[in-house]
């Protein structure tokens, strides 16, 4: 029986102070992960959903609440917890090969089970061969299957997943969930995927985790009860794709109806390019394409 | 470096259909290159020639390419280009390391930045030279001066590059580190220092430039012996062609070490592009 609270969130609240506003992005969000489960979450704009990500990986911890991974309180960044981000982030200046090779730069393993480990994810990730190139050799599918290997090297138990084919072509992205889908099923770690695609989360998640934004609640969570590998044009499918738009439509449409709380700071999108480390949680979306893509194949 | 942008392919292949182009544009731009220097030696042979100016002022090529010969025969050049290269290598070494330690400092840190920086660019704004009235009454007029000169000329184009060098490393690319739990020292070095390098190699690049030129500059001053002082000297003798083969010296060589770190540079980050081997 798997631990169905591998990752356990109870209560998490997350404010920002922007421009003197204090704005919620997260209003006390309880939600449990099962060991080997998919979760995958969506929602509009500003509904938390990368900023809850952060806070699981690790990333962020200015968090009032409680995170909890394999029974341990979240503080900060582990190895047993992998990230993918929206843009692989590969440095320029190594190969694949190295870049890979270095999520395992302060794991416990000897230098042959390294570069074994190397060399399997990257086979994993199907990018055999390309192992001495660099990133700007790459396409985006290709940059964004050696962020995977990178986030899958150290053999985490958990992996998070921020929109990590929001740039990518339908065609890639695609092919690229469907390869995700099967990394899972033979390495069994857990997936918490976020996306602002209504199909990916429906056909990568064991359940959808529709989220509401200002502030960032959990609106429904979505069973998905159908075996993997999924058929991306099955009724039941689509049935339940339907369901999941049906309720993200109404979290926009009450969030306008709603006063509105948390002032203007929301709408004020990156107002300069300053490094400003606090609100990319919250501002990060604004300027991605469609949000929901119904039928993006 | 301009080709093969977009294709998806090993760089072994890419290198090698490369090189051919390569060559045969390497030899057009050496012509485009060598344009000016071979119509502006033409123009002053032909000024020389028709006696523009007089000989005393404006020796002919042929005379100062003889007086180059026999100059490069008995040492002398040698001599005094050796005794210049190693002030500059000294002042240089001294001058980029202080300034990489600086830039660091300041584009690390946002207090040593807030402390520093307005200082140091007054300071920075002060000509080389203009330092060397108040030096000499300090270090007098032996090498400790030339040297602190030079490294001064290094000093600031080195950290300033740097520090914005550091600064310009993306944010997300330190959070990577932070996610695979680097230390702060392996940010650093795994994740900063590389991220800078193309700044830094430019601070490199400026700083030797400005050496070079801070050291013909204090040795024009102070000095028995150098490029510089050949300058003085075989201005005071009406010397123009020991005038014009010390100008031509430095520019060479100033020329060469440019050449030099732009090769390095090359290499060192051959990740950028696909034709450099």
């Amino acid at each position: 029986m798997p631990n169905q609270k591998h990752v356990h969130i109870k209560d998490v609240t997350r404010r920002f102070q922007v421009n003197g506003n204090t704005i919620t992005a997260l209003d006390s969000v309880s939600l449990d992960i099962a060991e080997g489960e998919f979760v995958t979450i969506v929602g509009a704009s500003g509904c938390g959903k990368s900023t809850l990500l952060r806070l699981g990986a690790g990333l962020d911890t200015g968090h009032n609440g409680n995170i909890e991974h394999a029974g341990k309180v979240v503080k900060g960044p582990s190895l047993d917890r992998g990230i993918v981000f929206q843009e692989p982030r590969l440095f320029p200046w190594l190969t694949v090969e190295r870049n890979v090779a270095l999520g395992l730069q302060n794991s416990g393993f000897t230098k042959d089970e390294k570069r074994q480990l190397v060399t399997d994810q990257i086979e994993l990730v199907g990018l055999a061969g390309f192992e001495k190139a660099y990133p700007h050799q790459l396409s985006g599918g290709m940059a964004q299957r050696a962020g995977i290997a990178r986030g899958l090297v150290n053999r985490p138990d958990v992996l998070f997943l921020d929109e990590p084919f929001g740039a990518l072509d339908a065609i890639t992205k695609a092919r690229l969930q469907g390869e995700l889908q099967d990394i899972w099923a033979r390495e069994q770690i857990t997936m918490i995927l976020v996306t602002h695609d209504v199909d990916e989360a429906v056909y990568l998640g064991d359940r959808v985790v529709v989220m509401s934004p200002r502030p960032g609640r959990i609106k429904e969570i979505v069973p998905v009860n159908l075996p993997h590998p999924r058929e991306r044009t099955s009724n039941q499918l689509a049935h339940i794709r339907n369901h999941v738009l049906e309720v993200l439509e109404s979290t926009t449409a009450t969030s306008k109806a709603r006063p509105v709380q948390a002032k203007p700071g929301p709408q004020k999108r990156r107002t300069t390019a300053a490094v400003s480390a606090v609100p990319i949680a919250l501002n990060a979306k604004a300027n991605r394409q469609t949000l929901y893509s119904s039928t993006e194949i | 470096m301009t080709f093969s942008a977009d294709t998806v392919s090993s760089a072994s292949v890419k290198s090698r259909s490369g090189k051919k182009f390569f060559t045969a544009r390497r030899a057009r731009r050496t012509a485009v290159a060598l344009f000016l220097p071979v119509s502006l030696t033409l123009l002053w042979w032909i000024a020389s020639d028709r006696g523009w100016l007089p000989e005393q002022i404006l020796p002919s090529p042929a005379y100062v390419y003889s007086t180059m010969i026999e100059m490069i025969g008995s040492g002398e050049i040698l001599y005094h280009a050796g005794v210049s290269l190693r002030r500059v290598v000294i002042g240089f070494i001294f001058g980029a390391l202080a300034g990489l330690a600086l830039g660091m400092g300041m584009g690390l840190s946002r207090r040593v930045d807030d402390y520093v920086r307005p200082l140091f660019l007054a300071f920075a704004q002060i000509p080389t030279l203009g330092w060397i009235p108040l030096l000499m009454l300090i270090f007098g007029i032996g090498e400790t001066l030339k040297i602190i000169v030079i490294a001064k000329g290094a000093l600031v184009p080195m950290a300033m590059n740097t520090a914005a060098g550091i600064r310009a490393v993306p944010a997300d690319f330190v959070e990577v580190g932070h996610a695979l739990r680097f230390s702060r020292w392996q940010t650093l070095r795994l994740i900063v220092l590389p991220g800078a390098a193309p700044a830094i190699f430019t601070g490199i690049r400026y700083g030797l430039t400005h050496s070079w030129t801070a050291l013909v500059g204090v040795e024009l001053l102070a000095s028995s012996e150098g490029l510089g002082y050949l300058l003085v000297w075989g201005r005071q003798m009406f010397w123009l062609d020991v005038v014009m083969v010390a100008m031509i010296t430095i520019g060479l060589i100033g020329f060469a070490m440019d050449k030099s770190l732009d090769a390095s540079e090359n290499y060192l980050q051959r990740w950028k592009k696909e034709g450099a081997d």
